[in-house]
């Protein structure tokens, strides 16, 4: 059995009837509002439910019983409403009372921000702390033995020319890597070692939205008998998980970096994108590395990699100029 | 790299989607750019990675393709019909820089009839969007884009004595190029000379005079080798790049020069008819032969972490143009292909069998071991000083390092000499290692002055750096500077909380200073007991109008080092006293030339061990007082460790004090 339309119009009818009045009620914030709600829904010659009740008379009688019921529970949930605001009521007083205005605003106290860069740094050095790398540091004016030798960048490679790298006088350099730190941890201490590098490089790129001549990096290093690339590729998706959220996924895309050997590119996917995303470049550092720093690479094995941080705030925080970390504008800092 | 997709099928059978050829190609290290439809060919756009110059040709890319998709690739093998005199007597060559060009080989052709491409060569050309020229100069480009070796065609004729001379320039000489443009050629640069002149810019590009033109009927083909830092140099300091040049900053191929020759004589006959002439005037010498390798196939899961059976090992190897010399089962010896000068070593070898392979065979749930890493002092001090001071209403700023000289001022007054400075054009102003973090600050209040945010309040932890002649590195110490729109002693009461935040405060003291940056008068040496924490003060009118400030401010420069060093992170639990307090407030007045600090110190140590803390509350001068005269207001707390004290105790006490300022600073109670 169906309904007319017009019995149906008349239960829709209804079912607003519910709503609004309801809400009114929430919505009451003193005893005059809740007076004037009470009237319009429940007042007992013009009041709404009093002309939905006047419509029964016009509905067939199988209508009438349906809509009798669904009449009946209206009026009660409104009734309910009307006690409900009639108790809260009785806690409400005036906005401003004795002079006092309590929707004043507070007096706030000035609060500085971190800057998103060390925000994210801090957040990095914490996820790979709960993984066990502690934070290592190095000079980031670097001897070129630092810099390029150890790392087995040879005499006549590309990344050495005078036009890409910021050289000082005296054989030293600006360090172009973070990599630098890890020869110096290796010099210092045996195996195994499980630390990250986090700090400033400087590369003479030319300024613009996405490039700076000066820009952070945080590198990873693990060795120890038996470190495999199944580790690398571990400590990356447990630290994609954790950083980026639980779905997301990591490929490994051969690359070339002369301090690893094998060199990847790692990718990463997350919340169903469809885009893979270049994080950074890793690898299993390169028997070379190891014996410049007096370790026996038939001995120990290792991985590295390198995420740019710079990179990493910014997709985090949507930012779409590199320039605006470092021109410190309080109207850019104090969003973060 | 572009690479043509129908160029491609010259050499193998392609019948995979595009799309699944570029995602493999770049999932075993040629990484996909891009792809456009270039008149009905594919242009694919493929990055190549600095060691593997192989791929900077169709061939090298053909190649992997075989062996990702194994199957079988088809390489031609050019044997141009040859007739007359033999090119020794036609031309010669002679190296005079061996080092900088250790091969040479120089082919002759003679009737060639200069003209357009034919379609199939123009239209290759077009994909990779090279414009086609002529016929002699399209094909030494096509095979330069078919195998990776650049090559060059003279007009014979025109070469002086018809001969070439490989040499170094000499001063003074210039070259036109066939750009049209004229360079001036320093000496430790390579050229490429006929019995008088340069005719070319080795290995980067040729000389306009003997370019081949409508007219030439006699060519010289040119396939040699360079030295690759030689031709990055040159190419770089004469702001010239050539398709030439960027892979002969390369090591190309050593043994492809020949095949390049032959190939490239061969195309031309076909494209612009001519007689070659027998023989190749070869000049040089051979490069070594290639080292076999001894491959453990155990290390493959050492490095890996997954085991890769042999007979796949066998397989990616020998595709990859490896041929296997024997060797024990578990360590066969292979000898790379003259085109790989990448690989040498075992680690190479995995990686090849890795890539090829595929790193998604690796796996990402292993069990690493659980280790400890706790936060370092340095961490747990850094973290901390950011917290307090974003509590005290002060925004974090990350500066550049480099500055110009106007900001490279240091902050010590005994730092002497100039900064540490870079070498490059691009920095030419911004080129010193600061020396100090504050002028970095004061331009961004600066910046914010001039964006609508005035007072900003700054902070930034970064290094400065300190020439130390004597030693290998600059000296590299971490500092910690504020700058803030508030005064003297509003910046000091940051400093002390910064302090008391640590229980750093016990031995906190300052000293007046004359700092460059700050007011006379307004600027002090901040310590810990005798150690220098840093300076403070408020910055010079001087500095502010030099730098376009606007407002007053204040700035702090603290060692973080010596922060950290004194910081107590695990405070002791002092017990909480059970004996009540007795509190006095005294007012003395005494000569206005009297700090605080030093009548403070004369309290305390007047006080007796029962002074626990004294309190300043203010500073009376004028009313009825002398002009050099003033009143210290302040409140002294009197406690015992085991006993209440008595009242007459406390008056002793409070009475030594008064005796004593009496004595050592004329005080007098104010009544």
């Amino acid at each position: 059995m169906s309904l007319s339309d017009s019995a149906a119009e008349a239960l829709a009818a209804l079912d607003e009837l519910e709503k609004a009045g309801v809400s009114a009620f929430a919505e009451a914030a003193n005893s005059a509002a809740i007076e004037a709600a009470r009237v319009e829904f429940l007042g007992m010659k013009q009041g709404r439910l009093k002309t939905a009740q006047e419509r029964l008379k016009s509905l067939d009688a199988a209508a009438k019983r349906v809509y009798g019921q669904r009449f009946n529970a209206v009026k009660t949930a409104l009734e309910a409403a009307l006690e409900g605001a009639k108790s809260r009521g009785s806690q409400i007083a005036s906005a401003v009372s004795d002079g006092f205005d309590v929707t004043l605003p507070g007096h706030l106290p000035k609060l500085g921000h971190r800057h998103p860069l060390t925000q994210t740094a801090d957040e990095l050095i914490d996820i790979f702390g709960r993984f066990g790398f502690a934070v290592a540091r190095g000079p980031e004016v670097e001897d070129i033995h630092h810099n390029f030798d150890a790392l087995n960048i040879p005499p006549a490679h590309p990344a050495r020319d005078p036009l890409d790298n910021f050289y000082l006088s005296d054989g030293l350099m600006l360090r172009s890597q973070t990599s630098t730190v890890q020869i110096r941890v290796m010099e210092n201490q045996p195996p195994p070692v499980r630390v990250i590098a986090i700090g400033r490089v400087y590369r003479p790129d030319t300024v613009d939205a996405t490039h700076s001549f000066m820009f952070h990096q945080i590198e990873g290093l693990m060795v120890d008998k038996g470190v495999t690339m199944a580790d690398l590729k571990t400590v990356l998706r447990l630290f994609a998980a954790s950083y980026l959220g639980k779905d997301v996924k990591i490929r490994f895309r051969p690359s070339f970096f002369p301090f690893t050997e094998p060199s990847v590119e790692v990718d990463m996917l997350w919340h169903g994108g469809d885009r893979w995303v270049e994080m950074g470049g890793a690898g299993m550092v390169d028997p070379n590395v190891f014996r410049a720093v007096g370790y026996d690479p038939d001995e120990v094995t290792g991985f590295a990699f390198g995420l740019g941080i710079e990179r990493l705030c910014m997709r985090r925080h949507g930012i779409d100029d590199i320039r605006l970390l470092y021109q410190n504008e309080s109207r850019f800092l104090s969003q973060f | 790299m572009i690479v043509s997709w129908n160029w491609l099928t010259d050499y193998l059978r392609l019948d995979m989607p595009v799309e699944q050829l570029t995602e493999r190609l770049a999932l075993a290290g040629l990484n996909h750019e891009s792809t456009e439809d270039v008149g009905g060919d594919l242009a694919i756009d493929l990055e190549v990675t600095s060691n593997r110059p192989d791929c900077l040709g169709h061939l090298g890319v053909a190649r992997e393709i075989g062996v990702l998709f194994n199957r079988p690739v088809k390489f031609p093998n050019p044997q141009p019909p040859t007739s007359g005199a033999n090119a020794d007597t036609l031309t010669s060559v002679q190296i005079e820089a061996p080092d900088l060009c250790p091969r040479f080989t120089a082919r002759v052709i003679k009737g060639v009839k200069i003209g357009p491409s034919p379609f199939w060569l123009r239209k290759r050309l077009e994909t990779l969007g090279v414009r086609p020229i002529s016929n002699v100069v399209d094909v030494t480009n096509y095979v330069m884009f078919e195998c990776g070796q650049p090559l060059h065609a003279y007009d014979l004729p025109k070469l002086a004595d018809k001969r070439i001379v490989v040499r170094k320039a000499k001063a003074g000489e210039k070259l036109v190029a066939i750009n049209n443009k004229t360079y001036e050629i320093s000496a430790d640069m390579l050229v490429i000379a006929d019995g008088q002149r340069p005719v070319g810019l080795a290995g980067v590009m040729g000389g306009l005079d003997t370019e081949v033109s409508d007219q030439t009927t006699d060519v010289l083909i040119e396939a040699a080798q360079f030295d690759s830092m030689s031709i990055r140099r040159t190419s770089r300091a004469l702001g010239l790049f050539s398709a030439a040049s960027y892979r002969f900053e390369r090591p190309l191929d050593p043994e492809a020069t020949d095949w390049a020759s032959r190939r490239c004589c061969e195309l031309i006959l076909q494209t612009a008819g001519g007689t070659l002439h027998p023989g190749v005037v070869d000049v040089g010498t051979q490069r070594p032969s290639r080292q076999p390798v001894t491959f453990r196939l155990s290390q493959i899961s050492r490095i890996l972490g997954i085991a890769i059976d042999r007979p796949e090992v066998l397989r990616i190897l020998q595709a990859l143009g490896l041929t296997h010399d024997g060797g024990a089962p578990e360590a066969p010896i292979f000898t790379p292909p003259s085109w790989r000068c990448d690989l040498e070593r075992e680690i190479d070898l995995i990686e090849e069998v890795a890539r090829v392979h595929g790193y998604e065979h690796i796996p990402e749930d292993r069990a690493v071991p659980l280790t400890t890493a706790s936060r370092s002092p340095r961490e747990r001090v850094e973290t901390e000083v950011r917290n307090t001071l974003i509590g005290l209403g002060i925004d974090e700023a990350v500066t550049f390092s480099l500055v110009a000289d106007e900001y490279a001022v240091p902050i010590d007054p005994a730092e002497q000499g100039e900064p540490v400075h870079v070498e490059h054009s691009s920095r030419k102003r911004e080129r010193n290692l600061r020396r100090s973090l504050v002028p970095s600050l004061l331009a961004v209040r600066q910046h914010n002055e001039a964006h609508g945010s005035p007072n900003a309040e700054i902070f930034e932890i970064a290094n400065v750096y300190l020439p130390r002649p004597n030693q290998p590195l600059p000296e590299q110490p971490t500092r910690l500077a504020i700058v803030t729109g508030r005064d003297f002693l509003g910046l000091k009461g940051v400093v002390e909380a910064l302090l008391a935040r640590f229980h750093a405060e016990k031995n906190f003291r300052v000293r007046p200073a004359q700092v460059p940056l700050f007011k006379p008068g307004r600027s002090a040496e901040l310590l810990l007991g005798d150690q220098r924490l840093g300076f403070i003060g408020e910055v010079d009118p001087s500095v502010l109008k030099a730098l376009d400030l606007r407002e007053a401010c204040s700035a702090a420069e603290l060692a973080f080092d010596l922060l950290q060093n004194t910081a107590d992170l695990v405070p002791r639990y002092q017990p909480l006293p059970s004996f009540p307090v007795v509190a006095r407030d005294l007012s003395l007045v005494v000569p206005r030339s009297l700090a605080w600090g030093e009548l403070a110190g004369a309290v305390g140590r007047a006080g007796g061990s029962t002074l626990e803390s004294i309190v300043y509350l203010d500073t009376f001068q004028g009313g009825n007082l002398p002009e050099d005269r003033q009143s210290l207001h302040f409140g002294l707390r009197f406690r015992h460790p085991e006993r209440t004290l008595t009242g007459d105790e406390v008056d002793e006490s409070v009475r030594s004090i008064i005796d004593t300022c009496s004595t050592q600073f004329q005080a007098t109670l104010r009544s």
